[in-house]
């Protein structure tokens, strides 16, 4: 079993390597010949919409699933080879919880602690500890899983994950569903982990906010593959140092707005009616872009200069924007996306 | 070891917080004992037949207790699967026959429970035991086998189907396990040919035969050890299409 004091022990590999990683369900590649490298320490955002790949590939990292091509390593272990070696080494939170309703939340945590091997006075203290880690002090504790809320589930789920003292930890969108207050909850409990423990973090979420907070490095998945890579910082100076926001009385406006600038703008973005130019310095390009839209006739109702965003970044990489994504995903018409 | 121990408390715990589940199997048995041994007393006196009817019926009571309280097992896996725990337990570094036999030991200690509590009704009802109180371990040592035999085909279906109404459904083998045998009359009073043939195939004859002979004859050597036999092949072969399934279930897919 690993301990605390083994994942804050410098030498101990909390790495996470993945190598032409594949994984194909039938005729579908959902994850297509990925490669990561994940330092040590590291907090990992992987960033995709739903059905991007982001579950497969976490599956494939904690020996739920097979890999069909490739290969990968978590904490040393080969995935494929040293399964159990694996298990030992990795917490995982799976975007479904895995709880069993008849027990109580304390039940939960001592059993996931004595199945590592931890022996029962020991493995009570730790679900004291954890109860209150995440948050759920307060709980009547006799009340059954069953019972819990939406947002108590998913705590539990992460304590769970932590009661055998992991050193690298997986969470599958830990946050999706909860509430704000939650949200920030399960934030700083990632970012004590990360900074105390020395756990490595692997984080996947829809929430490009999260990944951007959170993350030293992001991964941007689409249809399996890996579309952008690098920090936040990198990744959102690789779009250009300013954006000029631009929004339109009318939709059509905007869509003539996005062709009179193709020939002034190096690139331009079109989203929900809101267009957004990307330049070294804004500021100079501004009396250029109202003149084009002045002489074409297109009325202009607002301009905004702003530094770019993860979501630009996610705009570029996969040609849509999250909330699109989502939308898609929940089968709604994606509203019109000019991408340029 | 310790994970066996740990995994039979865990089910004993879930099992107890769900009384539906038990109660019903457990009602059907004391309303075979209490109808029967009343209604079908008058059998005792045919010629030929020897012993209580109470001490002949018993053992269906039980037999129907250990198949009611074998399937708590396969529906343990079923909840468990569908509430994405079981997932969670394969990723702990837990003995795989530890997370299969856990549960079918914990069923098989509820209906233990159960018969004993069904042999003390018999002995309140005047149920004498030719072999004294040893006999009566020996019911209850072949009610837990059975038991454990009957969880193995309740688990093997749970995993193979994942679904809790083919789990459910497949405990109506419980129908021809009970009654195509020499359950309410000895077998030489069945008439027809096709129901003496049903019995001599059926496992559960055995495991009456063996129970009867210790209540009713004394200790006979030949339906106790052919009762074992019986009930340790049928054990061995649900065991193994479980232990088959839950490899299935637990490997990386």
């Amino acid at each position: 079993m690993t301990t605390a004091s083994a994942a804050r022990t410098p030498g101990v590999d909390r790495s996470i390597a993945v190598e032409q990683l594949t994984r194909q369900f039938g005729d579908l590649r959902a994850v297509d010949r990925v490669d990561l490298e994940i330092p040590s320490g590291e907090i990992f955002g992987f960033l995709g919409a739903n059905g991007a790949g982001k579950s497969t590939l976490v599956k494939m990292l904690a020996t739920i699933l097979a890999p069909s091509a490739g290969r990968a390593s978590v904490a040393g272990f080969d995935v494929r080879r040293q399964q159990g070696k694996v298990r030992r080494a990795i917490g995982v939170a799976l975007q479904e919880v895995g709880l069993d309703p008849l027990m109580t939340a304390r039940e939960l945590i001592v059993l996931q602690a004595q199945l590592f091997g931890t022996s029962t006075g020991p493995a009570r203290q730790i679900a004291e500890r954890l109860i209150v880690t995440v948050g759920l002090e307060d709980v009547d504790a006799r009340k059954r899983v069953g019972d819990y809320s939406g947002g108590m589930k998913r705590r539990l789920d992460l304590a769970l994950a932590l009661a055998h003292d992991p050193l690298v930890l997986f969470l599958d969108e830990p946050t999706t569903g909860l509430d704000p207050a939650s949200r920030i909850d399960i934030w700083n409990e990632v970012r004590r982990l990360n900074s105390e423990q020395g756990m490595t973090i692997f984080l996947t979420t829809q929430y490009l906010e999260e990944a951007d907070k959170l993350a030293g490095h992001v991964a941007i998945i689409d249809h399996g593959r890996i579309v952008a890579q690098g920090t936040p910082a990198e990744l959102k100076r690789g779009l250009g140092e300013e954006v000029v926001e631009l929004s339109f009385e009318t939709a059509d406006g905007a869509e003539r707005a996005a062709s009179v600038l193709a020939g002034v703008a190096p690139q331009c973005r079109l989203s929900d009616g809101v267009l957004r130019c990307y330049f070294p310095v804004a500021a100079r390009e501004v009396p250029g872009i109202v003149r084009a839209l002045d002489q074409a006739s297109v009325p202009l109702r607002g301009l905004s200069i702003d530094r770019p965003s993860l979501d630009d970044v996610f705009l570029r990489a996969t040609g849509e924007t999250v909330d699109h994504a989502r939308e898609r995903e929940a089968g709604e018409p994606a509203p019109a996306t000019v991408t340029r | 070891m310790t994970d066996f121990f740990i995994l039979i408390v865990r089910s004993l715990r879930t099992y107890l917080r769900q009384p539906a589940a038990i109660i019903p199997g457990f009602a059907i048995a004391v309303f075979f004992l209490f109808v029967y041994s009343a209604g079908l007393s008058s059998v005792a006196r045919l010629p030929g037949f020897h012993g209580s009817y109470l001490a002949f019926i018993l053992p269906v009571a039980i037999v129907s207790a250990a198949i009611g309280g074998a399937t708590l097992a396969g529906e343990a896996f079923i909840r468990d699967i569908g509430s994405g725990y079981f997932t969670k337990l394969v990723l702990t570094p837990t003995n795989r026959l530890a997370l299969i036999w856990g549960p079918i030991v914990a069923g098989g200690i509820i209906l233990v429970a159960q018969v004993v509590v069904i042999l003390v009704l018999a002995l309140i009802m005047g149920l004498g035991s030719a072999t004294g109180p040893a006999g009566l371990l020996v019911v209850l040592v072949f009610a837990f086998l059975w038991g454990m035999a009957f969880s193995g085909f309740a688990v093997f279906v749970a995993l193979r189907t994942k679904n809790g109404a083919a789990t459910q459904a497949a405990t109506l083998i419980f129908f021809p396990l009970i009654f195509l045998s020499a359950t309410f009359v000895p077998r030489q009073y069945i008439t027809s040919s096709w129901l003496k043939v049903a019995t001599d195939i059926n496992p559960t004859t055995y495991v009456f035969n063996a129970m009867r002979s210790v209540l009713i004859d004394g200790w006979r050597a030949g339906p106790l050890l052919v009762g074992l036999a019986v009930v340790l092949a049928f054990a061995t072969v649900t065991g193994a299409l479980a232990l088959w399934q839950a490899r299935r279930a637990t490997q990386l897919k």
